[in-house]
């Protein structure tokens, strides 16, 4: 557009009727800055519809000019004869012009356009964009800042430095006790008593909680406002309320007080609430922050963190008291100046190798000057380690006294085991002594007996006969009882090997002795097939040989006799008769040895197979139950391991 | 010692005695020599001069004062002059560890000595039959 228009075009006079149809509006002014030519666009403008203009001074006519560039561009734009163009508000009617300037050696033409909107906006996107820097900004100290105070101050700040408000508070609030607990304020608070609580009905408080912001342009007509008089005061009229916190529940309450165009704006709203979300992160974080300290505090260990460095970042109060001094004495020293106590240094090298391997590691160390045994756990992490102590000294104590006590038990225990091995060899030799020396008179009173009577029977009479034969009969029984005995303590006395026994096949071929050792007994024998346990060979078969010998025995006048050797459960195992049984309340004593029910006469036998099992079955770690009745039979059920136990 | 002959090593006399008389009830006529413990056994067999006559077989009693009659066993069957006696283990013990270490130092037999006198004189003739009468002995070393 510039291009056609040409300084020459645009003489002073005369003007024509393209002038007045340009939409820009058109001034000419001569050498003498004497308005030569506006046309009505440029009248409008400028708001001088009615004023005579022509042949007037500009600076008389528009004085508000000289405050501003136009001036100094007119006159560069003559003295150097090129055209400029620029872009400047213009105080006479508070609008901004994009503007162009053409000199001629009679003066220059000063197209005009306005642009009020366009850098309206223009500086709107420039606030809004430098808002948000600076809120990228708050955000990144908010979430280092130690103090409450600080970050409170640093966000009023924030707030006051793009929203022209001339007064701002903040508070923490507590909304179990409902009240303030810890406030800022920002601007010109004079004379405004310190609150302890929001100045809002119960109804807005709860708005507000609940996370929405409230927006008042008229607090002292809002029925929401309990004080609207004291903003008054402060030529307040509006007020924008923002909630910090999360929808668990606000942390704080923001409070900007201003004129109805400032609070009103939707963007200053937009604003204020994003400051409040930094906000509420940072506040969290230092919530999180501190609730980790006070972990730290409230553990019964001490604590201590130092960064890669080994210095000192942080210790508890624990920690302080153990090393004697106040924590921040110790926050910064470095973790090697502990080495001057004795034990230190042997601690350092386990936090070097910590963060050396990256791998935690737990030690005890003595402290002698304290006599107090010290547990040490150390962990690295990311920018450092930590490390937790604890006095284990009581444990220690407790530790080395379990210690003395095994030893004292142990010495006990091989003390005892050496009484035991010698009672056993005592037995040992008991039970050989018992074999030989027992039995050799036993032996001689039946042979010479018999000589007695080979040699001098003839003197005897039938009654002599038969009580020498007495004599003879109870010397062999008593044999027959030593051995008994003797196969008793040998089962006690026999080392245990656990391997996998067939039951049912050990039980046959007991069955099938028997019968081989009494041809002309006539019993029925069944052996159910497949019964497994786990135990020592010999053992069980000497159990079972004194159990189904028994029912053989038993049944020995009962017609159609019968013996059942078979399984009630996985490891229970049963061996049934139908012989002469016996009486239950007996039961107890069918198991102790030399017990009898029956009579020698009845049913020979030592009184010393069921003690014999009762000893296998134990011994195997099983049990063994009889149940029978008179005449009716009997049935021993006992139990065997069904796997090999383990070695403890 | 001139004529065949069974050494009896045994302390017991009623043992002895009844021994004696199994014997005879079985009608063995060859001497019974008795040793009443080791160390007499000992002189016995390897003492005096050393051409004597050995006995046909020994029965070793293992309960013995002094030398008991395992360690004679093992000085018996370590001896070359007697190694190859027949010698039978003639005790009142059952115990197996008896047993096996009899028959591991080279016992030819092991007989439990039965209380029963009639179940004795039984044991002792088939010991004396069998190793008197049936078995054929070592060839004796003449030179």
């Amino acid at each position: 557009m510039a291009d056609t228009r040409t300084p020459d075009a645009l003489g002073p006079v005369p003007l024509g009727d393209v002038l007045e149809r340009i939409t820009d509006g058109i001034i000419a002014l001569d050498a003498d800055w004497r308005i030569v030519y506006i046309n009505t666009r440029g009248r409008e403008l400028l708001d001088a519809r009615d004023r005579p203009l022509i042949g007037e001074d500009y600076l008389e006519a528009f004085p508000r000019a000289a405050e501003t560039s136009f001036v100094d561009e007119y006159r560069a734009a003559f003295c150097e004869q090129r055209p400029r163009q620029f872009v400047e508000h213009s105080r006479t009617v508070d609008r901004s012009f994009e503007v162009q300037v053409f000199p001629s050696p009679n003066g220059i033409s000063v197209y005009f356009r306005d642009v009020t909107e366009r850098v309206r906006a223009e500086l709107e996107r420039t606030e809004r964009e430098g808002r948000q820097d600076a809120l990228i900004q708050f955000g990144r100290i908010a979430l280092g800042r130690i103090s409450t105070g600080r970050l409170l101050a640093d966000a009023l700040e924030l707030l006051m430095a793009y929203i022209a408000v001339p007064y701002a508070e903040i508070f923490l609030y507590d909304a179990r006790e409902r009240r303030y607990v810890y406030g800022e304020v920002a601007g010109l608070g004079i004379g405004i008593a310190p609150r302890s609580a929001p100045p809002l009905t119960e109804e807005a408080l709860a708005g507000l909680l609940s996370g929405t912001t409230m927006t008042s342009l008229d607090v002292r007509e809002d029925q929401r406002f309990l004080d609207g008089d004291t903003f008054d005061r402060l030529g307040t009229t509006a007020a924008l309320c923002v909630p910090v916190g999360t929808e668990e529940g606000a942390l704080a309450l923001m409070f900007a007080y201003g004129d109805a165009a400032t609070i009103g704006s939707e963007a200053n709203a937009r604003f204020a609430e994003a400051i409040a979300t930094t906000l509420t992160e940072a506040l969290r974080s230092k919530n999180t922050r501190r609730s980790n300290r006070e972990i730290l505090e409230s553990i019964n260990d001490a604590f201590v963190a130092c960064d890669e460095n080994l210095t000192i970042t942080y210790v508890n109060e624990r920690m302080a008291a153990f090393w004697q001094m106040r924590a921040e004495e110790i926050v910064g020293k470095n973790l090697e100046w502990f080495s001057r106590y004795s034990g230190g240094a042997e601690t350092i090298a386990h936090y070097k190798m910590a963060l050396l391997t990256g791998k935690s590691a737990t030690f005890e160390a003595f402290f002698p000057e304290r006599q107090r045994w010290y547990e040490n756990r150390v962990y690295p992490f990311a920018s450092g380690v930590a490390g937790y102590v604890r006095d284990v000294t009581r444990r220690k104590g407790a530790e080395m006294q379990i210690r003395e006590l095994n030893v004292e038990l142990e010495r006990r225990v091989r003390e005892r085991t050496h009484q035991l091995e010698l009672a056993n060899a005592d037995l040992e030799s008991f039970a050989y002594s018992v074999s030989h020396d027992l039995r050799a008179p036993l032996r001689a009173i039946d042979g010479f007996s018999q000589a007695l009577e080979e040699d001098y029977g003839h003197h005897f009479d039938r009654e002599g006969s038969r009580l020498l034969g007495r004599v003879r009969n109870a010397a062999t029984r008593m044999a027959a009882l030593i051995d008994a005995l003797l196969d008793l303590a040998r089962i006690a006395r026999k080392p245990m090997t656990y391997v996998a026994v067939d039951v049912s096949k050990i039980a046959q071929s007991v069955v099938d002795d028997l019968r081989r050792s009494s041809p002309s007994r006539d019993v029925r024998v069944l052996v159910e097939s497949g019964m497994g346990a786990f135990g020592e060979p010999a053992l069980v078969r000497a159990c079972l040989e004194n159990l189904i010998g028994n029912a053989w025995k038993f049944t020995r006048d009962t017609p159609g006799a019968e013996i059942h050797v078979g399984r009630a459960a996985p490891g229970e195992f049963f061996v049934r008769d139908n012989g002469a049984g016996f009486d239950m309340a007996y039961a107890n004593k069918l198991f102790g040895a030399f017990q009898r029910l029956h009579s020698v006469e009845e049913f020979e036998g030592t009184g010393v197979g069921l003690a014999s099992v009762a000893k296998i079955v134990h011994r195997h770690g099983g049990e063994i139950r009889a149940e029978g009745s008179v005449g009716r039979g009997a049935t021993f059920t006992f139990t065997l391991p069904t796997e090999a136990p383990s070695k403890e | 010692m001139t004529s065949p002959y069974v050494l009896l090593i045994e302390d017991n006399e009623d043992d002895i005695e009844l021994t004696r008389r199994a014997f005879a009830r079985n009608h063995i006529v060859n001497d019974l020599v008795v040793a009443r413990d080791g160390v007499e056994a000992s002189d016995l067999l390897f003492g005096g001069e050393p051409d004597k006559l050995l006995p046909q077989f020994i029965l070793l009693d293992l309960k013995l004062p002094r030398v008991s009659g395992l360690e004679l066993l093992e000085r018996i069957r370590g001896d070359a002059r007697t190694a190859l006696i027949p010698t039978v283990i003639l005790t009142s013990s059952k115990q197996d560890e008896d047993l096996l270490a009899g028959y591991h130092l080279g016992a030819n037999s092991y007989v439990r000595k039965p209380v029963d006198f009639n179940e004795f004189v039984e044991a002792v003739r088939q010991v004396g039959l069998y190793w008197l009468v049936l078995n054929q002995p070592p060839p004796v070393d003449k030179t």
